[in-house]
């Protein structure tokens, strides 16, 4: 499985991500998911939210997780983008894409990835209040 | 010891040296830290541990210059 994941506090670019996609003629199905700051957390507007990385332990993580996937589901790759620093209100701060041969192991993959994210990549936010 | 996100603030410190007996466990520092700096004692069961970039249970068997890390539960995404 190929994978490809970037830590950085550049704006997340969507169109020069797709533009980059390359997938085997067998593969059939594309997830694409985005993960976006809301204008509130809780109760409170916010602005944005500052994340930070223990980036190193974060990269440690992900490749775990990637490796635990490919023993899953019959994903030929996987590309994962997370922003940190802060990141405004309305913008991404998360994109995964998984290319597979069909689209229920797609789903599923990318479901656990972010599932599991979520519980194991050292990554924290602090909201910016309005 | 390295601190992440607010247990940075609590610690009021990003990261320290601190001396512990020999064959000591994760746990043991976790009890030396929390006598140290009291404020990380409130989230004394939330707290996740890593041994360099592994997480690792309170059993682990620390060794002379191991990095541990402390810090809340993750928030990614």
């Amino acid at each position: 499985m190929k994978t490809e994941l970037t830590i950085s506090t550049e704006p997340i670019d969507e169109a020069a991500l797709a533009k980059r996609r390359a997938m085997d003629d067998g593969m059939g199905a594309v997830v694409c998911f985005l993960g976006v700051v809301r204008e509130s957390e809780g109760d409170d507007a916010i602005i944005a939210i500052d994340y930070e990385a223990h980036e190193e332990m974060a990269r440690r993580q992900f490749e775990l997780l990637f490796d635990e996937l490919s023993q899953s589901w019959p994903v030929e790759s996987v590309r994962l983008v997370h922003r940190i620093g802060i990141v405004p209100v309305n913008e991404p701060s998360l994109w995964v894409e998984v290319v597979a041969p069909h689209r229920a192991e797609a789903f599923d993959a990318c479901q656990f990835l972010i599932d599991e994210m979520k519980q194991k990549v050292p990554i924290w936010k602090k909201p910016l209040p309005a | 010891m390295k601190f992440w996100s607010y247990f940075r603030d609590h610690a009021g410190c990003p990261e320290t040296e601190i001396e512990i007996e020999n064959g000591a466990t994760l746990a043991k520092l976790h009890e030396a830290v929390c006598e140290q700096f009291p404020k990380l004692d409130g989230s004394k069961n939330s707290t996740l541990k890593a041994v360099g970039l592994e997480y690792e249970d309170d059993e682990f068997i620390l060794s002379d210059g191991d990095e541990v890390s402390f810090f809340p539960p993750v928030q990614g995404g």
